[in-house]
């Protein structure tokens, strides 16, 4: 078992170097955008991607790097020339930053000479937030309605249950957020129609908060609740609770002791693997609802094409879903004895 | 005994067990059946997935075929027509009728219209209204409005601009000697308002910039009865004969607090004789018609004030109406006139018939080359008795180029184009892109997961790790690095998109392999001889086609849900109609003109929820292990 878990987080470790290494090289490769600010500003800008190693110094202009990038004011009646590092020396540098400083740049457009780290430290806040009080609905409810639904089986309750599970797990996020919109915020006025400021009173905040985390939890209720019943219909049907009820458990009984338990195994792991997801926020419920999270900070530094902003919030995405693939594959193992992964046959 | 191993057989040591010539077993009667006919079987007793693969269908024929027969230009930006209201049955009908209503808007009683700021003239106001509705409720608002009738003029200090002193002047006002001027002030002390009056407080006319030009009319810091002035008898008390002189309040408060001055009303009267007669008729205030005084109080034109000025407790009305959009935008409310030269060449042409001496209903349109619908009026000269000119109003739909009054079922947006005809143009962009994405992605699937699934070993090792890095990209990073590397295309979303859906595709065909590979079938196969490409082909794949299809198939929508995401990450697909960019652009009139995002999200909630459906009861329906399970 721990073989299989070192060997698994190593290869998950590997997959995302090179994903990142991947999407690095690419955004490096784009097109050098000016960053804003006066003659200062981007001075000090040049000066600190001199530090990184990602462009070249010069005192004197040379044209062995290709384009002029900028040249600073006259200082002390010095002139620096500043000119682009090829792709793959920056490549090498920027492990270097992140190795031996867990340095991930500065942003260039979007918040002049800003740490990437520090705007994503200030975001990050927002979608996490959410993210946990939608989890902290959506599973609970999700399951509870999932063993109803199997408890009922093939009546109209359980129907009516698989029918809405089935048009909320179709419809896309934006969809859902239209609606909510339309009729919770334009229609009934009970929830504001954009996030409130950090400076609004403190009711107007919470009531903020419904219809992301509405948004945020239907899909993960849903999905719950449909995996819920699948589970413990098989499980109910199963020899061993019909040996379970022979023996003279009652109904209640054999589910509570044996078929709940059972059922729960393959959906634990996918609710441990919504914790690591919590991280990552929801892009489009970000841009829609105005929440300033990472998800919205994607927008914007396309926007802005603040690049290395956007670079790091790729990163953090790609991150996020390579290690809730890791978990839920690794928290099978753990929590279901009948699995044993990679073991030898 | 016979040897142990000498055996001799003779033929009849052997009996027939049967020796009858035909064989008495019953030929099986019911037809031999295939594997897609009785998967078709299974999934029509599927309800819910054949009233899906009906509403599919039925939303991909119009995809294809509303944009080729919708008469409606979508391509150009007609402002004239932004925000109409979706329009199925006729004006007046209660819903979906072209028509918006709206609630407690100000009532224009001049017009007898709502006073509303658009751009559009009364007669268009008058002629699209199906429906008004005055509160007969007065209200009382303390802001100027045009429509507000009476109320008290508001002159107070401004403690926020920090001057305790203010005075409010009128516009400057000729008087000449000949007029019998007169100037009547009413003010107001009966409302309660703050502190009572503390200060000096005059009115005086004012004649010109020195401190002394100036005819004092009142001192009323104490005395707030009615004024009556005769302006002529000051002028010749002067010595004046000809001036321009404006009225001014002058407030010097003593103290820090706000202070108040309440006029009810200011009247200049004047002498037949005076050239201005007027402009002076505008001062006064308490009638609506003559507002002019008051209603330019905000905009200093007439009243300018150094403190804060406004209305207390004018009178104003509410209503609730509903508009005919339609009428307000193509109706025929420019009336337009022509002379009756004009008219002749038309009836020259044969463009119309008219007799001036029936009257306008006389007017017969026999041309749509003819500019005008309707005769309004008509005029004759008085002398002659012949026709001098005509006044007509043809509908505006005309001028825009229609036939007849358009009629767009989802309303257009805010650049005048059709909703409905540009929503199904965009979902036929997203099918064709899907159907695109679909194919190629099966195919590179098919055939990665299988050569993956059928050998194993190493080599599934080593193409599972690479499917695993794809598959560890979120899809948006791709489809940004691809976009920002290959510029905003139809063919960079193609190639996008294929980059990482055929991930999918390419693992459930393995998994088939996985299972199938090893029964016996493929081992008897084997045994026989058969090459891989024989397994694979012959063998393999055409047992796990159904399934591995119809799980692909899901990828459709997907690729929809994607690209309209990705407009609302202002990522969308440029160059050619979208529906993500159409719902993405129209978001932000969501609250006002709900209609925009309302009907093309429903289209492709719909289309989303049918698909999964049809997907899931053909899924099921192919799957032979669940044959007889229901």
């Amino acid at each position: 078992m721990v073989k299989y878990v070192i060997q698994r987080v190593t290869l998950a470790f590997f997959t995302t170097f090179i994903i990142l290494s991947l999407t690095f090289i690419l955004i490096k490769l784009l097109p050098f955008e000016r960053p804003i600010g006066d003659d200062r500003q981007q001075t000090t800008y040049f000066d600190r991607q001199y530090n990184l190693g990602y462009v070249y110094r010069f005192d004197v202009p040379t044209d062995k790097y290709g384009e002029l990038l900028y040249k600073s004011p006259a200082n002390k009646g010095k002139t620096s020339y500043y000119y682009m590092v090829p792709v793959m020396t920056q490549y090498v540098n920027w492990l270097k930053n992140i190795v031996t400083e867990w340095d991930w740049g500065d942003s260039k457009t979007y918040q002049p000479n800003v740490k990437a780290s520090v705007i994503i430290m200030k975001r990050i806040g927002y979608s996490i937030r959410l993210n946990i009080i939608a989890l902290i609905i959506s599973v609970p409810l999700g399951v509870m309605l999932g063993i109803f639904a199997a408890l009922k089986k093939n009546t109209p309750i359980d129907h009516v249950i698989s029918t809405i599970v089935m048009v909320f797990i179709s419809i896309p996020h934006f969809v859902l957020i239209i609606f909510l919109l339309q009729f919770l915020a334009y229609g009934l006025g009970w929830f504001p129609s954009t996030w409130p400021t950090d400076t609004a009173p403190i009711s107007e905040r919470i009531r903020g908060y419904i219809i992301p985390i509405f948004t945020l939890a239907f899909g993960p209720i849903c999905s719950y609740c449909r995996n819920t019943r699948a589970e413990l219909c098989d499980v109910l049907e199963s020899d061993y609770l019909l040996l379970a009820r022979t023996k003279g458990l009652t109904r209640r009984q054999a589910i509570n002791r044996h078929a709940l338990k059972n059922a729960m195994v393959p959906i634990f792991p996918g609710i441990v693997g919504s914790f690591v997801g919590i991280l990552g926020g929801s892009i489009v419920l970000e841009q829609l609802y105005g929440i300033p999270g990472i998800g919205k900070l994607f927008v914007l530094a396309m926007n802005y094409k603040d690049y290395d902003i956007l670079f790091v919030d790729m990163a953090i995405f790609t991150t996020i879903s390579l290690l809730t693939g890791v978990v839920v594959d690794m928290s099978y193992g753990f929590i279901d004895p009948r699995i044993r992964m990679g073991a030898k046959k | 005994m016979a040897d142990k191993n000498n055996f001799d057989f003779l033929a009849n040591d052997f009996e027939l067990v049967q020796s009858d010539k035909a064989i008495k077993d019953k030929k099986l009667e019911t037809k031999p059946t295939t594997f897609f006919k009785d998967a078709l079987k299974r999934f029509r007793k599927n309800k819910s997935s054949v009233v899906a693969a009906i509403i599919l269908s039925i939303l991909i024929l119009m995809a294809i075929f509303v944009p080729i027969i919708s008469p409606y230009d979508i391509e150009s930006v007609k402002t004239e027509e932004k925000f109409l209201a979706p329009k199925l049955f006729d004006a007046g009908f209660g819903f979906w009728d072209g028509t918006r209503s709206y609630e407690h808007i100000l009532y224009d009683p001049i017009n007898e219209v709502p006073a509303v700021s658009e751009k559009y003239s009364i007669a268009a106001l008058k002629q699209s209204l199906v429906s008004i509705n005055v509160d007969p409720d007065i209200t009382y608002i303390d802001s100027y409005n045009q429509y507000g009738y009476g109320g008290l003029l508001v002159l107070a200090t401004d403690t926020k601009l920090n001057n305790k002193d203010v005075f409010l002047s009128s516009k400057t006002v000729e008087f000449t000697d000949k007029g019998a001027y007169t100037l009547d002030i009413e003010f107001d002390n009966e409302e309660d308002f703050g502190e009572g009056k503390l200060g000096e407080y005059r009115v005086y006319l004012k004649t010109g910039e020195g401190e002394d030009d100036k005819i004092m009319i009142r001192d009323f810091s104490k005395d707030y009865s009615p004024i009556s002035f005769d302006i002529s008898s000051a002028m010749k008390e002067n010595r004046l004969k000809n001036v321009s002189a404006s009225i001014v309040f002058d407030v010097k408060s003593s103290t820090s607090s706000i202070q108040y001055v309440l006029i009810k009303s200011v009247k200049l009267g004047c002498g037949e004789r005076a050239k201005n007669a007027d402009v002076l008729a505008e001062v006064s205030f308490d009638n609506p018609t003559e507002m002019v005084g008051i209603t330019d109080l905000q905009s200093n034109e007439y009243w300018s004030c150094s403190g804060r000025k406004g209305l207390h407790n004018s009178e104003v009305k509410y209503c609730d109406y509903v508009l005919d959009t339609y009428m307000l935008v193509y109706g025929n409310a420019n009336e337009i006139e022509y002379s009756a030269s004009e008219l002749n060449e038309w009836i020259k042409k044969g463009w119309c018939t008219y007799d001036y001496k029936v009257g306008p209903e006389s007017f017969v349109k026999l041309s749509n080359e003819c500019p005008i619908d309707v005769v309004r009026d008509q005029k004759v000269l008085t002398v002659t008795k012949k026709l001098s000119s005509i006044t007509g109003s043809g509908w505006n739909y005309h001028k825009l180029g229609y036939e007849s009054m358009p009629r767009y079922i989802m309303g257009t947006d805010a650049s005048g184009v059709d909703v409905f005809k540009r929503a199904f143009a965009g979902l036929r962009t997203s099918l064709i892109l899907g159907v695109i994405v679909f194919a190629v992605c099966f195919v590179i699937g098919l055939i990665w997961g299988s050569i993956s699934g059928y050998f194993g070993g190493n080599i599934d090792l080593f193409m599972e790790r690479i499917t695993d890095i794809i598959y560890g990209v979120p899809w948006i990073v791709v489809i940004t690095l691809c976009i920002l590397h290959l510029g905003n295309s139809f063919f960079t979303f193609c190639f996008a998109l294929c980059l990482t859906d055929w991930i999918g595709t390419a693992s459930l065909t393995r998994h088939q392999f996985y299972r199938f590979k090893g029964r016996e079938y493929v081992l008897a196969s084997r045994t026989l001889g058969a090459s891989d490409g024989r397994l694979i082909f012959k063998h393999i794949l055409p047992n796990s086609m159904g399934t591995i299809i119809t799980s692909s198939v899901l990828m459709i929508p997907g690729v929809i849900m994607s690209e309209a995401t990705l407009a609302y990450l202002n990522l969308g697909l440029k160059g050619v109609h979208s529906f993500g960019v159409l719902m993405s652009n129209n978001q932000q009139y969501m609250g006002i003109y709900s209609n925009l995002v309302l009907f093309p999200a429903t289209i492709m909630g719909l289309m989303v929820i049918m698909f999964n459906l049809f997907g899931n009861g053909l899924r099921d329906a192919m799957n032979p292990t669940l044959k007889g399970s229901e």
